[in-house]
Parts: C-alpha cells; structure tokens; sequence
C-alpha cells in the first residue's frame, strides 16, 4: 500500500501517460487525437517535475539562510518542453484546418476512405 | 458573445488585473517564480479573453497584426543585442556581468531583466498571433 500512496505523483504519470495513448490510439477525430497527445505530454512534464523536487527544499534562487533547495535543471528543461509543446500544438492544429479544407472531415476513417477511392 | 452583460462586465473587471498579474510575474521574475514565458502567456491570456468575450475583430483594434509582428521580431532582437552588447563590452556572450562596470550583480539584474523582457514580448506576441490566426481563419 505504500508504494501508492507515497509515490502518489508517479501513478499520476502513469495514468496521464496510459490515458493520453489511449485516446491518440483509440479516437478517430484528429482534434481528439491532439488533446491525446496534449495529456500524454502533461504526464511527462510532471515525471520530470517530480524527479526535480528535493524535499525540504524551497525555490531555486539565491538568498540568506537557504542552503537546500530544489534541482531547477528539470524545471528548466521542462520550461523549454512547454514551449515546444505549445508550438506542436499550433503546428499540429494547423495541420488539421488544413486536411479538413482538403478532405471536409477530420476523422480518420473518413480520410482514408477517400484515399482509397481514389 | 456580444450579448452576455455578465461575461462583458466580468471581463471588463478581471482584465486590469489579470494584466497587472502578468506584469507582476515578469518583473519579480529575479526574485521569485516567475519571468517572461509565464508572464508572456499569462498576458496574451488577458487579450485573448477579450477577443473571446468582446469578438476578434474588437481585439484587433488594439492589437493590429503589425504590432504583434514587431513584437515577435523585437522580443528575439532584444535578447540578442543584450548579448551582442555583453560581447562588446569584453565579456562572452550573454555574460550579464560585464553590463556594468563597478558591479556586476547590477549587471547581472540588468541583464536578466532585459533579457526576460525580450521573452516575454515574443511570447506574448506569438500567443496573440496563434489565437488570432485560428480565430480569424476564412475557408475559401
């Protein structure tokens, strides 16, 4: 029992990380499939928000008195990976707009049966 | 949803804040958590709450595409002629130290500060730009 309650934030990941693949593999609607991969990608930034975390420790910055603190390196890393990810995102929903003016659907199902009729 | 009194009102309420909040994260950015990505989305946030609430085109009175476009370009140009000026000032580049002579903590505030700034404009400005780009988008 306590390796689920004290590695709370780890079976957190696990199940943001199962659910996002789930719904990337399972949904047909390509908008579906990009908020998939949008949980997916939370998973990943709290397991690595998680490894950085020192307990006892505070914010990273400079200041009297304060000798432990958090890892920021994750942090930053993870910081970056937001950006990119907020970008992945754009490019994917664009991606989208764009095949829907092609094919006038977003499901999957749809397109590839009007890729095989041709 | 130009209709709704009470979104409009509550808009119009929350915005100053919602702004002051992304400046607030911006500029204690050195002394706590904080600076320009949050600060630029947190920003871009209030615009686009009122572009949703107040319509698009409302929000493009403010925010003409040329503005949003120099903010992109400027934010980038910022950065790099901070450390561009760390470069000529006998230091590497984007040593924060070297922009000031007597000491280089001010230096070092100095050069966060600005390089944050510069951040936070691109974020912000690139925010807006994906918002308004989909929201405005016409199938033609």
């Amino acid at each position: 029992m306590d390796v689920f309650v004290s590695l709370y934030n780890y079976w957190i990941v696990i199940f943001l990380a199962m659910a996002g693949l789930y719904i990337v593999i399972a949904r047909g609607n390509l908008i579906k499939k990009l908020v998939g991969l949008n949980v997916f990608q939370a998973s990943v930034f709290i397991l690595y928000i998680s490894f950085g975390k020192v307990f006892g420790g505070t914010a990273p910055i400079l200041a009297d008195g304060i000798e432990v603190y958090s890892n920021p390196l994750p942090h930053v890393f993870i910081l970056t990976a937001i950006v990119v990810g907020v970008a992945t995102t754009a490019l994917g929903l664009a991606l989208v707009v764009r095949i829907r003016k092609e094919y006038g659907t977003i499901e999957e199902d749809d397109i590839h049966a009007q890729d095989e009729s041709m | 949803m130009k209709d709704y009194l009470v979104l409009r009102i509550v808009t119009k309420l929350l915005l100053p804040f919602i702004l002051l909040f992304g400046l607030y994260v911006q500029f204690h950015g050195d002394f706590g958590p904080g600076g320009g990505f949050q600060a630029g989305v947190i920003f871009a946030a209030g615009f686009i709450l009122y572009a949703l609430v107040y319509g698009v085109r409302a929000a493009r009175r403010i925010l003409p595409v040329g503005i949003l476009r120099a903010g992109i370009a400027g934010g980038v140009l910022i950065y790099a002629s901070v450390g561009i000026a760390s470069f000529i000032l006998g230091e590497n580049y984007l040593n924060y130290s070297a922009l000031d002579h007597h000491d280089p903590a001010h230096g070092q505030h100095l050069g966060i500060f600005l390089i944050e700034l510069g951040v936070g404009t691109t974020v912000a400005s690139v925010m807006m730009t994906v918002f308004f780009t989909f929201a405005t988008w016409r199938e033609d």
